[in-house]
């Protein structure tokens, strides 16, 4: 072989290699989500992979139960506010640490980052205390509170994101225009990272949607989410229903991400109306 | 607050700026005339931008005030300054169309919607962009998107407009053709411009008056025509064009008026005037005041020397030729037909007069 034809192969090698290993980990990664969409499906009364036969009947059996309805309604009940306070605060943080100039602006990032590397059960573990002295606990207040914590970085992730592609003399334009701060940031700013601010939103509610841990600690029977009942339900009925609400779940949390994918990629669109 | 514009004029009342010990600018008093196109020049770092920063209201200065026909708008925020301001980067809205954008300044003002159709209308007539005004500023070229900013910063008639470097952006032919755009757009609404710019030339197309700054200092302030010819120190002198400066080591006065000058290049000059006091001084020699001549020719100042490199640029040719070990000098000689060429090694004969020979402070 001369040294050209080894380069090709050792080139041609590599790339197999390369697609077995991503391969290998998409698998890795798909294959347990594949298993509970597909054994949702299954005509046995117990969870079994592969199923010997086929039916809806366990997704009719969600349908039948009232539980599972409550408790789907206070996942967008806890979701959805504490999407907002995930909102507000992340994007304040964001805004504010993009044009603080100020040395501890690094820092800080790391410490509204933070309950993103935080296991939640230490979050939960910190907040379960304060929560009973601020006599909040078992109410929606306490697990929404615990919910926009790990929402609000998400938000500072994605504004901040928008915010790179905003520069500042934008604000400094729309101020010798005549702009007040506050209209600044109505007429400008919002508009400029609205992109972010969406999918940060959207992205915290999937967040909560799905989180289990904080949810064993600040919720009660009367407040449980999908994945806290999923959880309780897993100790003694480890029926296709579990995995047929799994999938309803995963089928959601898919929309909402590719939903915020989707926004965060839009470019402006022309306000083409005159006034 | 409504200006009369083509009324207004702008003072910096002993403005200084200090970042903790770091002086952005020294203590400043400029008087910008109504009207007048008033260049801002200097190299980047020279606190020309802190200026304008201060005149729009971004920068709040240490001391001093800002008046506006007299009235102190120190404490003003930019937004009821009533000035304009068109920055490097188009500071376009990008998610605004072009007749959106223009019409942003007016919104904020609260004007009636026809009429602030038929200003838009009218300002981007002017600018000749009146056929975009449906596309986003990212549909546009460098260029235009420089137009736009423009009819925003004065649709609403702003009593001053500020540019901060606008054409940094362009490249050489484009910059030329938007020169002309703004001259004769200055010249349509008459307003009051401050233009700030570390291009010379841009300056001396553009501007009635110069500001030459260095370090945060207003080195000297004037016509264009005023600081080449009477460039008050050595770094006017070599900013405004190009410039022969020489080290003066010793004076001595001549009876017949005129003043003896050795260089620490070890020349002797003669000088037709002096600085009034001054410790350091350069001599300061353009390029295209040295003749290189020939016998029958008579200059004060003579000195043989030879060429060590001559570059044809276009209208002039710029020689370099030495005079003796320690010295060379720029000669700069106008390619007329005809004109003698030189090569380098050529022995030649330089002079100048001692009118050419301007002492000045370093």
């Amino acid at each position: 072989m001369s040294p050209s034809q080894r380069a090709a192969w050792f080139g041609a090698a590599g790339r197999v290699a390369l697609w077995a290993y991503t391969a290998v980990i998409l698998l890795f990664l798909l294959v347990p989500i594949a298993i509970i969409v597909i054994m949702s499906f299954s005509d046995q009364p117990y969870l079994t992979f592969p199923p010997p036969g086929w039916t809806l009947h366990w997704y009719a059996a969600v349908q039948d139960q009232p539980r599972w309805l409550a408790a789907a309604l206070n996942s967008i009940r806890i979701g959805v506010p504490s999407a907002l306070l995930a909102v507000f605060f992340g994007t304040l943080a964001a805004l504010g640490i993009a044009r603080s100039g100020s040395r501890w602006a690094k820092p800080m990032t790391l410490l509204v980052l933070a309950p993103m590397m935080v296991p939640h059960v230490i979050i939960a573990i910190g907040l379960f205390p304060t929560l009973v002295d601020l006599r909040l606990i078992n109410t929606y207040s306490a697990v929404v509170i615990g919910h926009s914590v790990i929402g609000i970085p998400l938000v500072f992730v994605t504004v901040s994101a928008a915010l790179r592609a905003y520069p500042a003399s934008l604000d400094l334009a729309a101020r010798t225009l005549g702009a007040s701060p506050w209209r600044t940031f109505m007429r400008v700013t919002v508009p400029m990272t609205w992109a972010g601010i969406a999918s940060g939103g959207l992205l915290a509610f999937a967040a909560s949607f799905d989180e289990l841990m904080l949810a064993l600690f600040l919720t009660s029977a009367r407040t449980e989410t999908l994945p806290r009942m999923i959880w309780d339900q897993l100790s003694f009925a480890l029926t296709p229903a579990l995995a047929a609400v799994a999938t309803l779940i995963l089928a959601l949390s898919m929309i909402l991400l590719g939903a915020a994918a989707v926004i965060g990629s839009r470019k402006p669109t022309p306000r083409r109306a005159l006034l | 607050m409504s200006v009369k514009i083509g009324g207004t004029e702008l003072k910096f009342e002993n403005i200084a700026k200090h970042y903790g010990s770091v002086a952005a600018l020294q203590p400043t008093t400029l008087l910008v005339n109504s009207g007048e196109f008033f260049a801002l020049l200097g190299p980047s770092g020279s606190g020309k931008t802190t200026l304008l920063g201060i005149a729009a209201g971004f920068i709040q200065p240490s001391q001093g005030r800002v008046l506006v026909n007299g009235e102190d708008i120190t404490g003003v925020p930019p937004e009821r300054r009533n000035i304009g301001m068109v920055f490097q980067n188009y500071s376009l809205f990008p998610f605004l169309t072009v007749f959106k954008n223009v019409a942003f300044p007016l919104e904020m003002r609260n004007r009636p919607k026809p009429e602030i159709v038929e200003r838009v209308t009218r300002m981007l007539t002017m600018v000749r962009l009146a056929h975009l005004a449906d596309r986003l500023p990212g549909e546009l070229s460098g260029g235009q998107q420089q137009r736009v900013a423009l009819a925003r910063a004065a649709v609403y008639d702003p009593a001053v407009l500020l540019m901060d470097e606008p054409l940094g952006a362009l490249d050489k032919t484009l910059r030329e053709e938007m020169q002309d755009e703004i001259k004769q757009f200055h010249a349509k609404i008459r307003a009051t411009v401050i233009y700030v710019t570390h291009d010379q030339q841009e300056a001396a197309f553009m501007a009635g008056r110069t500001a030459i700054l260095n370090h945060g200092r207003v080195e000297q302030c004037g016509p264009q025509s005023e600081l080449y010819e009477n460039p008050r120190n050595a770094f006017v002198a070599g900013f405004l064009g190009e410039a022969n400066l020489l080290q003066v080591t010793a004076v001595t006065p001549l009876p017949s008026g005129r003043y003896r000058i050795a260089t620490s290049e070890g020349l002797s000059l003669t000088a037709a005037a002096m600085p009034p006091e001054a410790h350091l001084l350069v001599a300061c020699i353009r390029p295209a005041n040295v003749a290189i001549l020939k016998d029958s020719h008579s200059r004060t100042d003579r000195f043989s020397a030879t060429v060590i490199e001559a570059v044809h640029a276009a209208e002039s040719i710029r020689y370099r030729v030495q005079i003796d070990e320690r010295c060379s000098i720029v000669v700069r000689a106008l390619a007329t037909r005809g004109a003698d060429r030189f090569q380098p090694n050529d022995r030649v004969t330089v002079g100048w007069e001692p009118e050419d020979v301007m002492v000045m402070p370093k």
